[in-house]
């Protein structure tokens, strides 16, 4: 369903060039919780700005549902954000100005439709996350668990292909931080797909399979239960 | 359905929680609207009172025949009623009054043919004197007189009531025989205006045996240009044969200079609003760097955020020109009566009595300011959608790039200066009479290329701060000197619209104060008598309130002791290649005895050889440049009996008209034109003789028959000092407008710049700080800023006054009007420029103070 074809990032660092990825080949089917874990600057969240469309590789390919997403024009990348994606962020990323059931229904009203018909699909997700009682409340009126939870439910809304996260609990006490692992579980056992950049090695144990970078490079892929490659 | 949505769940938000900033951009766009909105009513009023007297004086006149300013011979009538196609032609004297009781209100007089101009105009007689069979025939009688109904209510004068007007012969005693109700004629001048007698009219405004101009209506089927040939052939050429429409265009073209000079000063207004608008949206860009990236990584699309800034920046303009189209309504409406003053002193008499306006000239500048708006707000909202959304997600501090130029800046400034100096040299090539607009051009490029420039003159600014100041203003004034470097490309964009202003006050500052200085010495050169007198007021160029006096009074002057000389002065307006032109009549021995007089080209011993009766005329720089006349050559004048050559003696310096002037010895005037009268006598007295009896005098033996003014020559050199004053009120409010405008600019920037500091005010409060340190942080970022616009401003200032001076004034009025820098007001711009911004930043300045230092440091 996602698949990545020795793909390659380089950045340029004055006048040297620094590779974040190094031609890393990888396929993840429909339905597979997919644990990302790596130190610092080993290319993790530049892997899951790949496979998101946020940003595009210097060589080799990536695909979502057989679509390409190199080569593609700025327009076509951001309607594959929109339709196909979920995003969830270690720092939340919601507007402040919005309150959460409008930042949940936010990827809906990007795409035009109206308001009240984007209402109730983002109250039955709120209740469905447990947060149906804070649908008005503003980002600061919430706690980081709560915020992460809207930002789930956002990422949710568009019913994407794939739900990204970059360090979900990176930002939240051990508890809460815990609540929203079992959160994505839950979804992944109803059929979500989702990939989840970790450090934590028990949060990256909530997938059902965990790979790990280093230097860019795939250095372990490893199925729950016994190795893939 | 896209974008509204982005507008009402985004866009509306911010504008609810910034309301502040967005009254402030608002109060910008509506000050600029407001401006050019109101100049445009003024211009459009003048413009409409004109034409409305126009027409209405002219009735069902399809052609107006007219001669000299001094009148032409009524035999013309019976030639040109004789011309096949002709239906009526009927004979008017259209002459100014004033009325000699109540407050002295000024007139028009009609005099018509009272047998025949019912034929050409309505008069509408109101209810009390309908029982007069036709009003017409009262005014056979050389004293009746038809007022207005609503002068006779202004003046409270009934019906067979005496009233006294001031006339050529005197005060004359009419009486009232019926009042005309506002329809037709009696609409002209808001009703300040009186019917009389043809003959009665000509006794009175000594046009005996002349007439002002023909009226004439077409038989049905003539063909108006037909009948105009038919016409032409019958009549000595340098007659003006002109519909009514033609009429108002010539008066259009006699207001030119004054229109464009105010519309210029607008446009200055709104392009300072521009920058108001680029700064703010550039801000608002940088400081909702985040929500783009996080809408970007949701999915919308790089046009979408385009068009949400250029959405939110298309509801605040749209509200912004609205509120300033009223405003524009309401300051038009206080404004007008000054500008009518003015267009009455420097051109020709007016009343405006109400102002006139359009929905599509009000919804022309309201989209002008909506689309200036658009403008400024597409540079910033395309760099906003270039903005990574990586980048911005990971809650990095924005940091500008440290060059203080790009690459495309520079290019795009090398361009913006190579047009502009192409256009000054196209404008010196060509003498600047094809191309008056390319100076204006090359000022608005040199402006725009000094303002790419603004980066790198700031950081060469705050580097000799940091040299020379920095430290004597301890740690708040190197913070300060570093907070306004971090920023240096949007703090630029605060000092380019400051700057813009400043060059604005300096350029008409020092516009203004070389022409006065020119023409104070011009005054100078020719004005030297004691004493000046007129019969009313003496500061009026054209058609003015002053009502002319008989030659004949020369010799009471003469007579009153103490005086040694008196000198007849007249002017009129002529047709002068098509332009009307200022005809000044004066004795030309007499004045060249006692003054100066500046000259361009020639001598003085021409001028004394070949004026004095004979056929030759002076010639001012002006109409010597735009015609290319000089001493030698023969210019034809349209007289009564037909075109008249006259030599050119010399080109003088005379800054009267900006249309044009030319001097006549007035014998020869007399008899070429037949006219006799005279505007000012000018009195030059018995050495050791006081002036203020002599003056006295003057009015004791004539005030009783006419109004007279006898002014000292200090006194008429300072009536001449407030008129012209008064003659560039427009341009000093619009300035003072645009420094608003840049002061709003000031508040806006600085604002955004403590609030995106509030975690950096946070530490500095945190580590003790006090409150009125980083208040003084603040305040001194905006003096720096001001500073720094206030020195460019003033230096480029003067750079574009030099340029326009040439081609606003020179080119119109001669090479005699130098430039003189306005030091007091030089100066005065740039600390004005550091007041204002220190003034400005008085709010930020509170609102950094007021930070709280827990919710700072945690502020993200």
């Amino acid at each position: 369903m996602i698949e990545l074809k020795n793909v390659s990032k380089q950045y340029r660092q004055g006048a040297r060039a620094v590779y974040a990825l190094k031609d890393v080949s990888l396929s993840i089917q429909k339905g597979e919780f997919l644990s990302i874990m790596g130190a610092s600057g080993s290319g993790k969240s530049t892997l899951l700005n790949l496979v998101g469309g946020l940003d595009q590789p210097s060589a080799g390919e990536v695909f979502i549902n057989a679509k390409p997403l190199h080569g593609i024009s700025d327009s076509e990348l951001t309607l594959i954000r929109r339709r196909q994606v979920g995003f969830i962020f270690q720092f939340f990323n919601l507007l402040p100005l919005l309150t959460a059931i409008e930042n949940v229904g936010l990827p809906l009203l990007v795409d035009g439709l109206p308001f009240t018909r984007v209402k109730p699909m983002a109250e039955a997700i709120l209740h469905k996350i447990g947060l149906a009682a804070r649908a008005e409340h503003r980002p600061e009126q919430l706690s980081g668990g709560e915020m992460q939870r809207v930002a789930i439910a956002r990422a949710l809304i568009t019913n994407p292909a794939v739900l990204l996260a970059d360090e979900p609990t990176g930002n939240l006490d051990s508890h809460t931080g815990e609540e929203i692992l079992l959160l994505l579980k839950s979804l992944h056992e109803q059929g979500q797909t989702i990939i989840m950049v970790t450090h934590d090695s028990k949060a990256a144990a909530y997938g059902t399979r965990i790979i790990t970078l280093k230097d860019g490079a795939l250095s372990q892929d490893v199925a729950i239960g016994g190795p893939l490659a | 359905m896209n974008f509204s949505n982005l507008l009402r769940h985004i866009s509306f938000k911010h504008i609810k929680l910034n309301k502040t900033q967005l009254a402030l951009i608002m109060g910008g766009i509506c000050l600029g609207v407001a401006a050019i909105v109101s100049i445009d009513i003024v211009n459009h009023s003048v413009l409409a009172s004109f034409e409305s007297a126009i027409n209405h004086i002219s009735g069902r006149a399809a052609l107006m025949v007219s001669g000299p300013e001094a009148g032409f011979p009524e035999e013309f009538i019976e030639q040109i009623q004789s011309v096949t196609g002709v239906e009526y032609a009927v004979p008017v004297i259209e002459t100014n009054a004033n009325l000699a009781q109540g407050q002295g209100r000024s007139l028009v007089i009609l005099g018509v043919d009272v047998l025949q101009d019912h034929q050409i105009r309505n008069y509408a007689i109101s209810d009390e004197s309908a029982d007069i069979p036709d009003p017409l025939l009262f005014l056979a009688r050389p004293d009746s007189i038809l007022l207005t109904r609503s002068l006779a209510d202004r003046e409270q004068i009934k019906l067979d009531q005496e009233v006294k007007v001031q006339t050529v012969a005197g005060i004359h005693t009419f009486k009232v025989r019926g009042l005309l109700n506002p329809e037709g004629p009696a609409k002209v001048a808001g009703g300040d205006m009186a019917v009389m007698d043809l003959a009665a009219a000509q006794l009175a405004f000594g046009k005996e045996g002349r007439i002002d101009h023909i009226d004439l209506s077409l038989l049905p089927g003539e063909q108006l240009d037909t009948v105009k040939t038919r016409i032409q052939k019958v009549l000595p050429a340098g007659y003006e044969i002109d519909t009514p429409a033609g009429r108002t265009k010539q008066v259009e073209l006699l207001l030119i200079h004054f229109r464009k000079a105010i519309r210029l000063t607008g446009f200055m207004a709104i392009f300072v609003g521009m920058y108001l608008i680029y700064n703010s949206v550039s801000i608002s860009v940088v400081q909702r760097r985040k929500e783009i990236g996080i809408l970007r990584a949701l999915g919308v699309r790089r046009g979408e955020i385009i068009a949400l800034f250029l959405g939110e920046t298309l509801v605040i303009s749209l509200c912004g020109s609205l509120l300033g189209v009223l405003l524009g309504l309401a300051m038009a409406k206080l404004t007008i009566h000054t500008i009518s003053q003015i267009i009455t002193e420097v051109y020709l008499k007016t009343t405006i009595t109400d102002i006139a306006w359009s929905w599509p000239t009000l919804f022309q500048n309201a989209a002008m300011g909506i689309l200036a708006g658009l403008a400024a707000a597409a540079f910033p909202a395309i760099a906003s959608s270039r903005i990574s959304p990586i980048s911005a997600i990971r809650s990095l501090p924005y940091a500008e790039n440290g060059s203080a130029q790009s690459s495309k800046t520079k290019i795009a400034a090398t361009i913006t200066l190579l047009l502009a100096i192409l256009l000054l040299m196209l404008h010196k090539i060509t003498g600047g009479r094809q191309i008056a607009d390319a100076t204006h051009f090359a000022v608005v490029l040199i402006l725009l290329c000094i303002s790419l420039h603004t980066p790198i003159f700031l950081k060469w600014f705050l580097d000799i701060f940091h040299l020379l100041l920095s430290k004597r203003l301890g740690a708040g004034g190197r913070l300060a000197g570093l907070n306004l470097q971090k920023n240096l490309a949007r703090n630029a964009v605060v000092v380019a619209s400051i700057f813009c202003s400043i060059t604005l006050f300096v350029c008409s500052a020092c516009l203004i104060h070389s022409f006065r200085q020119s023409v104070f010495a011009y005054i100078d050169s020719i004005i030297r008598a004691d004493i000046f007198v007129s019969s009313g007021h003496p500061m009026t160029t054209g058609g003015s309130p002053s009502i002319p006096m008989p030659a004949e009074m020369l010799k009471e002057f003469e007579e009153i002791p103490g005086v040694l000389m008196a000198e007849p002065y007249r002017k009129v307006y002529t047709h002068f290649n098509g332009k009307r032109v200022l005809l000044a009549a004066f004795d030309v021995t007499a004045r060249l005895s006692y003054c100066p007089a500046m000259l361009a080209d020639g001598n003085r011993e021409d001028l004394l050889r070949l004026l004095p009766d004979k056929e030759y005329i002076a010639v001012n720089e002006g109409l010597s440049a735009q015609h290319g006349l000089k001493p030698g050559d023969k210019v034809m004048l349209p007289t009564p009996s037909g075109p008249h050559a006259f030599g050119v003696a010399a080109v003088v310096v005379d800054y009267a008209s900006d249309s044009g002037c030319l001097w006549m010895d007035i014998q020869t005037y007399r008899r070429i034109y037949q006219d006799h009268l005279v505007d000012m006598y000018e009195l030059r007295l018995k050495p050791n003789t006081e002036i203020e009896p002599v003056c006295t005098t003057i009015l004791e033996r004539m005030g009783q028959k006419r109004r007279i003014f006898a002014l000292p020559a200090g006194e008429f050199k300072e009536e001449v000092r407030k008129m012209l004053n008064r003659s560039f009120v427009v341009t000093n409010a619009v300035n003072i407008i645009t420094l608003l405008i840049a002061a709003l600019g000031i508040i806006v920037t600085l604002l955004a710049s403590v609030l995106e500091r509030t975690r950096e005010i946070g530490v500095l409060r945190s580590i003790g700080m006090l409150r009125t340190q980083v208040a003084a942080i603040v305040i001194i970022e905006s003096a720096l800023i001001g500073a720094a616009a206030g020195l460019l401003g003033a230096a480029v200032g003067l750079l574009i006054g030099r340029l326009e001076l040439e081609a606003f004034f020179q080119l119109n009025m001669g090479a005699s009007i130098s430039f003189h820098v306005h030091y007091a007001a030089t100066a005065l711009a740039i600390l004005l420029a550091i007041i204002l911004s220190a003034l400005a930043g008085l709010y930020p300045a509170h609102r950094a103070a007021k930070t709280n230092i827990v919710e700072a440091l945690a502020y993200e």
